[in-house]
């Protein structure tokens, strides 16, 4: 009898098995960079993993949220990878649901930072990177933030744009070196007014810093991790920062839409991106640095990403919900401040 | 050449169509979330929000300013630039005319990225500068609107050049030995024979230079950046970053309303010296 019981539960599960595979679609919803190593890595394998068909949207993440919101009674994407910032913004519209992490095998190998980053439980760390400041060695010491301010350098700095990523990081860690790190970000924004017409510029594209660097134009500039190699190779003393208030920078998450209704199979694909193996050649690619703590990286992409636990315990980031409630402000006071 | 106008019409009806269904409908809704009000009606209030921002006032200003100055600049190198090319033999004139043209074909941001080269602190400017003694330290210019007019005037002379050759050549070949002749000095000459007769030409070009220097992205963006932000940069900040397309569409009005006032003055001037000249 448990034979029988066994093989028709077997059978069972085969013809549901072929039926889903036919029919099992996950939607995704992701940056578009890097889609064909993504295909190759992540989308390919987990296809015959699966059995299933990944349809893939990019987009940058205020399209796509925006494409969220409007599908909200209806979702079509099944799960996405958003800033953490954005992350908090979606749980906020109701847009996601809390993700449950006891279905991800891979969710205790990840590091802490990236375990619960927007302490909701609606999202998962799947990358993140440093940012600090990379400048001449020969040329200047950088023990602090505020030493990029100091009068013999700020001629020589270029700094983020508070619109772009490393902008609001690299102005709240400049609050804290100057003692005031309060969410609104007044005092970092007044300090870099104060130097606007020395500095030499507000930068909105880090593939510019390569050649400003290399053209002696500029000194120094607070940088993402992942813009870091090429620096490396233009042949001048050019260091990583570690100043001692630390290093900051941004985390990319997963999240589950609210609604969807694939959920089971959102997270297979959750926990295959974190798996060891396809962090391990996501990172070798150099596209994003590995969450997931067991990954083993060459010395050539660790020196090139985020990587290691020190590092990833070392990283001070801005709250999502400071990040939220202040972006904003933030824009208004630095363009008050800078912007002319 | 047609029986009727109806036939006329039903062969102009399909770009009419095409063009009022990819471009005039989208302006429209664009523009009208500019005059929208949040409660639903309609509304002034994102004109005066963003004309009372005086970053907003300073950009204002000086996409102004900087058009202004391109398009005259461009227009007295441009007059100079032309008379000389039309003068020249058939055959030189056509490569002359191609010289001018080249740099059309070269994608701006590639011209713009050789800027930074050139203007840098260690570029050949500077250099050159250092080395005659005219400054002891490197010169900032890079990021300064003086930047952004060194650009945004090499990007456009060649549509000003271009506008008055064809404007020169079109003139009677023996307009300027006759006002020679009668006694002209060679200020009146221009004053009161060139300039009227190409200024189909000037307004033209000067249109296109100005338009160009207004709706231009990648010079103000490279060579300005954020800290030297024109109507344009703006624009792009209040879309990609704040997401502010009230706000965005505002600017995009005031850009399209700063483009149509420039073709009319210039008309406007071109035809107040015609009625000077009709005048008896």
């Amino acid at each position: 009898m448990k034979k029988v019981i066994f093989a028709s539960g077997a059978v069972l599960m085969l013809a549901t098995g072929a039926a889903q595979a036919q029919e099992k679609t996950l939607t995704i919803s992701v940056y578009a960079l890097a889609q064909d190593e993504y295909k190759q890595i992540i989308y390919d394998p987990f296809e015959k993993v699966c059995g299933c068909k990944l349809v893939v949207e990019t987009g940058n993440s205020v399209e796509r949220i925006a494409k969220m919101e409007a599908n909200k009674a209806n979702p079509v994407v099944d799960m996405a990878v958003v800033s953490m910032a954005d992350a908090l913004a979606a749980s906020r519209a109701g847009l996601i649901d809390k993700v449950d992490t006891s279905k991800l095998s891979n969710f205790d190998k990840l590091y802490d930072i990236a375990k619960d980053p927007n302490k909701d439980g609606m999202s998962v760390g799947y990358t993140f990177y440093a940012t600090s400041i990379a400048y001449r060695s020969d040329k200047m010491k950088i023990e602090s933030w505020a030493d990029l301010l100091k009068p013999e350098y700020a001629s020589h700095i270029a700094w983020p744009n508070v619109t772009t990523n490393q902008g609001p990081p690299a102005l709240y860690m400049l609050g804290q070196a100057l003692g005031k790190d309060t969410p609104d970000l007044k005092a970092a924004i007044a300090a870099v007014g104060e130097k606007k017409d020395e500095i030499v510029t507000f930068y909105e594209k880090s593939s510019q810093l390569v050649q400003l660097m290399q053209q002696e134009e500029i000194w120094a500039a607070p940088i993402g991790r992942f813009t870091w190699a090429p620096f490396t190779k233009l042949g001048m003393p050019i260091a990583w920062a570690t100043p001692k208030e630390g290093q900051t920078g941004g985390m990319n998450v997963m999240v589950v839409t609210k609604g969807s209704k694939n959920r089971d199979l959102a997270l297979q694909f959750m926990d295959f991106w974190l798996s060891a193996d396809v962090q391990t050649k996501v990172a070798e690619k150099m596209i994003d640095s590995p969450a997931n703590k067991e990954v083993k990286l060459s010395e050539a992409a660790a020196n090139n990403l985020t990587y290691g636990e020190e590092t990833a315990k070392s990283l001070k980031l801005i709250p999502s919900a400071v990040a939220l409630d202040n972006r904003a402000g933030w824009i208004k006071s630095w363009n008050e401040a800078v912007g002319q | 050449m047609f029986q009727n106008r109806a036939e006329a019409l039903a062969l102009a009806l399909p770009a009419a169509l095409f063009a009022a269904a990819v471009f005039l409908v989208p302006v429209v809704i664009l523009l009208s979330d500019g005059f929208r009000s949040s409660a639903g009606g309609w509304t002034i209030s994102a004109y005066t929000d963003f004309f009372s921002n005086s970053l907003n006032q300073t950009v204002f200003l000086r996409t102004l300013k900087l058009g202004a100055l391109v398009t005259v600049v461009s227009a007295v190198i441009g007059y100079a630039a032309a008379f000389a090319i039309v003068s020249l033999e058939p055959g030189a004139k056509g490569r002359m005319t191609g010289l001018v043209v080249l740099p059309l074909m070269i994608s701006p941001v590639a011209r713009t990225y050789a800027w930074i080269v050139i203007l840098g602190r260690t570029g050949i400017v500077n250099q050159a500068f250092q080395a005659l003694g005219i400054t002891e330290v490197p010169l900032r210019i890079l990021f300064s609107e003086t930047a952004i007019f060194i650009g945004l005037l090499q990007l456009f002379l060649p549509l000003m050049i271009i506008s008055l050759i064809s404007a020169l050549e079109n003139m009677p070949k023996d307009a300027i030995p006759a006002a020679r002749v009668l006694g002209a000095n060679w200020f009146q000459v221009f004053w009161k024979v060139v300039l009227p007769l190409t200024k189909e030409g000037l307004v033209i070009g000067g249109t296109l230079v100005f338009t160009g220097c207004l709706t231009a992205y990648i010079t103000p963006a490279i060579l300005g950046g954020s800290k030297v932000l024109m109507l344009e940069t703006l624009l792009y900040q209040q879309v990609s970053v704040s997401n502010n397309f009230v706000s965005a569409s505002v600017i995009a009005f005031i850009l399209i309303v700063m483009s149509f006032a420039a073709n009319i003055l210039l008309k406007r001037v071109a035809t107040a010296r015609n009625k000077m000249r009709s005048r008896p």
